[in-house]
């Protein structure tokens, strides 16, 4: 049950914004669509909102055909990143729109309309401003506004498009919270569309990577940041930097390091690319197996410490990040040339294509020891 | 002009905002009087002049000229034809805001050239381009000929002519607001269960209703003051097809004061349009102001 999405397709000219998309959700889950700009995210959703159809594919609703149904009738609530209320109606009005429009057959009596409108606005928390005009509320009330409009029509599919992108910092953090918890209790089956990979991760129950009009990867929060499933959810979501490293003859080499690697199934693979996460990088005591790398600059930012380091055989200084104990531990300065061991790399194997076929995650041993570089797990989009 | 001049001059431009300097007081001091000096001259002088010119001879022959019945007669066909072209330049203009605005197709910016034909076209040749197409011997006149229809030297001639030339009053009015609102707010009743007619009538005409009104009055002003094209298509029957401005430059050549009266009519209309148009002004700006 729940909604079906199956190889979408959508072209605007030369422009690919849905390429084979497919997912699944299920009913009364929390996802968030995670892309940058012009990765799709929006398309899909102004497809699944009935603005928009695609090329080729479909989207079922307990098998439901929902491509069928125009816009006006497929019961879907959208939210718009920059709300489209109507200015000349009052927020009450506003709220109302979606109940006062229908066919006078399934239309609620006035009463009952207003009933149901308070009570939307109680929960949205702007009772007290129902005969406001949009122009004379905050920028977090008209998003409420916005919802509580969207809501009215009892919707069994909410979307939301960026709903904190014209926010500022300070209401966003504050408007997140809230509204998870509002999902929780309205149980309604939400996509969220969002380009701030914290909020997607803080808020959804799934997160849909998406790059290039394709699907990267889904997957919970955790598993997406712990088991990035490509290099572009890795760097996107997980902070994952390149370093130079290649296979041959049955040896890793990644930076000055060369271990013998065992298990490595070279069918089908013919480059790999590899990723450190800033938080896998530390400084260590032990001389001579460590990687020597220069510190450039040093940043205490809420809790942690950022630093960029120089390491021979990089053009990029790479990043490493500390909790502040940490750090108190070994405390390093801008200037310092220090000993850093990598505790965790993730490899990527990719086919002649340029498409990743599979990858692993290994905790380089310190010395030459060998490893086992498989078994690789399969990447499937 | 002298280089201090000049130096004042961009010195009150630069400091638009701050305090202004002396020199800079002079400047905006010349600047506006000239303004009003060329305003006075070009325009208000030659309207009281009108208006002087019609009341010379008193009030009595004043009420006479006007009360005449052919010019009774084109008081009442100037209103009839405008009461007839505004509505169609009204509905028009709509549709093809809407079409420009919300939808993309092939011709599209053809069309947004077409719209604009009447501005570029002299009047004339509008005329004389109906009279082609409808006139006795014109692709279209014949067969309206049969069916028993006037069209040229009528008043669906009138119309047409009117038409034509008031065409991109409410269009171009309406087409860069509605451009820049974008059809989000559109797209929002839609996905909210409204029907196209609900979406128009509750969401995109109070949002335009103030460009719509301007653009209407606008409209009105010129259908009611044509010349050039009704002029070749009327055939200038008194108290049949000739419409106001056709009535004054007949009795322009006839008799001197009587045109001036007629004249001084025609001009209070309009100034009447105008008048209104900037109440609608004062008010929208109160309302955007104060919500």
């Amino acid at each position: 049950m729940g909604i079906d999405i199956s190889h979408l397709r959508r072209r605007f000219g030369q422009f690919t914004a849905l390429d084979d998309v497919s997912l699944s959700i299920a009913d009364g889950e929390f996802v968030a669509l995670l892309g940058p700009s012009g990765s799709g995210k929006t398309s899909l959703l102004r497809i699944l909102a009935g603005l928009d159809l695609p090329d080729a594919g479909s989207i079922l609703r307990d098998g439901e055909d929902l491509l069928a149904l125009d816009a006006r009738r497929r019961g879907v609530g959208l939210v718009f990143q920059h709300y489209a209320l109507f200015p000349h109606m009052t927020v009450a009005q506003n709220v109302a729109f979606g109940l006062r429009v229908r066919p006078w057959r399934l239309r609620p009596r006035a009463s009952a309309i207003k009933a149901s409108v308070e009570e939307l606005l109680r929960r949205v928390e702007l009772d007290h401003l129902s005969t406001r005009y949009p122009a004379q509320l905050s920028g977090g009330q008209r998003q409420r506004v916005a919802l509580a409009r969207a809501l009215a029509i009892q919707p069994r599919l909410l979307l939301l498009d960026e709903p904190f992108g014209a926010l500022d910092a300070q209401v966003r953090v504050t408007l997140r919270r809230w509204l998870r918890e509002f999902h929780r209790s309205l149980g309604i089956t939400t996509l969220f569309v969002t380009h701030d990979q914290d909020e997607a991760l803080e808020m959804a129950d799934r997160v849909v990577v998406m790059n290039q009009g394709r699907i990267e990867q889904i997957g919970t929060p955790e598993q997406i940041y712990r088991h990035p499933a490509t290099p572009f959810a890795s760097r996107f979501i997980a902070r994952g930097q390149p370093i130079p490293g290649e296979v041959e003859h049955g040896t890793l080499r990644v930076l000055d390091r060369v271990w013998a690697v065992g298990g490595f199934a070279e069918d089908q693979i013919t480059s790999i690319t590899v990723h450190v996460r800033p938080e896998d990088i530390f400084p260590t005591q032990a001389h001579r197996e460590g990687l020597a790398a220069r510190v450039l600059n040093v940043r205490h930012v809420a809790g942690t410490v950022r630093a960029s380091l120089a390491m021979a055989g990089l053009e990029e200084p790479l990043e490493a990040e500390w909790n502040e104990r940490e750090w108190h531990r070994h405390p390093v300065a801008v200037g310092d040339v220090i000993d850093v061991h990598i505790q965790s790399l993730t490899v990527f194997g990719s086919d002649a294509d340029g498409r990743v076929v599979a990858r692993k995650e290994f905790q380089p041993p310190h010395g030459a020891a060998p490893v086992t570089l498989g078994p690789w797990r399969r990447v499937e989009a | 002009m002298g280089g201090d001049t000049l130096m004042a001059a961009i010195s009150a431009i630069v400091s638009i905002g701050v305090r202004p300097s002396w020199s800079a007081s002079v400047v905006r001091v010349v600047l506006v009087s000239a303004a009003l000096m060329v305003l006075a001259w070009l325009l208000v002088l030659p309207l009281a002049a009108i208006f002087a010119e019609a009341f010379r001879q008193g009030w009595s022959f004043y009420l006479d000229a006007i009360s005449q019945p052919d010019s009774m007669a084109a008081v009442r066909l100037t209103l009839t034809v405008a009461a007839i072209a505004v509505p169609l330049n009204l509905v028009f203009g709509l549709a093809a805001a809407w079409a420009m605005t919300h939808f993309t197709f092939p011709g599209k910016s053809l069309l947004g050239a077409l719209i604009d034909l009447p501005f570029s076209v002299s009047p004339v040749v509008a005329g004389m381009m109906l009279i082609l197409v409808y006139g006795k011997d014109g692709w279209l006149g014949s067969w309206f000929e049969a069916h028993d229809v006037q069209v040229i030297f009528a008043l669906p001639g009138l119309v047409l002519a009117t038409v034509f030339v008031t065409l991109p009053f409410v269009a171009r009015e309406l087409i860069p607001l509605m451009q820049a609102q974008g059809s989000e707010q559109e797209e929002a009743a839609l996905t909210l269960g409204a029907s196209g007619w609900r979406i128009f009538f509750h969401v995109t005409l109070p949002r335009v209703r103030w460009a719509l009104l301007y653009g209407v009055l606008l409209c009105n002003a010129r259908a009611m003051g044509e010349f050039g094209a009704v002029y070749v298509v009327s055939g200038h029957l008194p108290g049949l097809t000739n419409t106001l401005p056709l009535q004054v430059d007949q009795l322009y050549q006839e008799n001197f004061s009587a045109a001036f009266a007629v004249a001084s009519l025609l001009a209070l209309l309009t100034l009447l349009t105008l008048g209104l148009k900037r109440l609608l002004e004062w008010r929208h700006g109160e309302a955007r102001n104060g919500h």
